[in-house]
């Protein structure tokens, strides 16, 4: 596989910086561009209510991994740097969590709200 | 051990041992401040989870009002440029000074094409009623009382990003002047690598606003 190879040469010499080649970076282009489609057609097939979310969502984070591993070049990168978009991502979901127990179990949801 | 006898690049701060660990500083800086931009955003997203989970049936009515097709379109545009980003980003580590130059112009028209289409998109919905805000919307178009706070919700979050664009465009003309002067090269790209996370960041944001706003009717 040529991403491992190419992994493989950067580790042996540390002081070169990853350079993605072109055709990998299309690659990516391509791809996202394939997935954007996916979930355009998705949207229009009937998913019942929780699963049409999921299914959005899933594709989006396929997305969003594609930009960060090697577009944002988090594949090649140190793993703190990684390290420090999971810390980001999991005190999102505990600001939500914390967020949606108050929220959820209110017995009067704010007029007008 | 620093070898002081030799000539340091222009480029490398005294206080840094070798521009390998000045590279390094700045992107793990770079990626703090993404942290930041994700909990900034991540605060509004959270508001969107809050508000359709008060009233899922409100987000599926008022998103009919988007139009998926410019949506999808401007998905694609900002895809194209964070491609060009990352072309740029290589042309730089390969010495390709033209090349880095060429990219950086065709990711900038990318990004004027996406707002150019968020205005028609903003301009349109503007006209028809739909504001931000209840005292501002007079749009009758959907059959919901609380329909104004979908579009609040879609204002703020499209809005902000919207920033984050403009100002993106404006790092990049910056940073086209440099590599206009030649200050970038494989020894010295730092803030062409910097710019090119951000835009990135922006773009993965639209990669989670688009269906979350856009595809959920």
């Amino acid at each position: 596989m040529i991403l491992s190879e190419d992994k493989t040469m950067s580790e042996h010499n540390h002081h070169e910086h990853h350079v993605s080649s072109a055709g990998q970076l299309w690659a990516i282009g391509i791809a996202l561009t394939l997935l954007t489609i996916l979930t355009v057609g998705l949207s229009y097939v009937e998913i019942p209510a929780p699963f049409d979310v999921v299914v959005a969502l899933t594709v989006a984070f396929g997305k969003a991994f594609l930009v960060c591993a090697f577009f944002m070049n988090l594949y090649w990168d140190t793993k703190f740097n990684t390290m420090l978009l999971i810390g980001a991502f999991a005190f999102f979901i505990l600001m939500v969590a914390v967020t949606l127990l108050d929220t959820l179990y209110r017995n009067d949801v704010v007029p007008s709200f | 051990m620093s070898n002081h006898s030799q000539a340091h690049p222009a480029h490398l701060q005294h206080h840094f041992v070798d521009s390998d660990q000045q590279f390094d500083a700045a992107k793990m800086g770079m990626w703090v401040f993404i942290v930041n931009e994700i909990l900034f955003f991540g605060g509004l997203f959270c508001a969107y989870i809050v508000f359709r989970a008060w009233h899922p049936d409100l987000f599926t009515q008022a998103a009919t009002e988007l139009n998926t097709v410019w949506g999808a379109v401007n998905t694609l545009v900002l895809i194209g440029s964070s491609l060009t980003v990352a072309m740029a980003i290589r042309s730089a580590q390969k010495n390709q000074i033209k090349g880095l130059q060429i990219n950086l112009l065709i990711t900038i028209a990318l990004a004027c094409v996406f707002l150019l289409i968020k205005y028609f998109e903003y301009s349109h919905k503007l006209h028809i009623g739909i504001w931000p805000g209840a005292e501002l919307y007079t749009y009758e178009g959907i059959d919901h009382p609380l329909a104004h706070v979908f579009f609040s919700i879609y204002y703020v979050m499209t809005g902000i990003h919207a920033i984050h664009i403009i100002v993106g465009i404006g790092l990049m003309i910056w940073i086209y002047i440099r590599a206009k002067k030649n200050e970038f090269g494989s020894e010295y790209y730092t803030p062409v690598e910097m710019v090119g996370l951000y835009w990135h960041l922006v773009d993965v944001i639209w990669i989670f606003l688009f269906p979350l706003l856009y595809l959920i009717e």
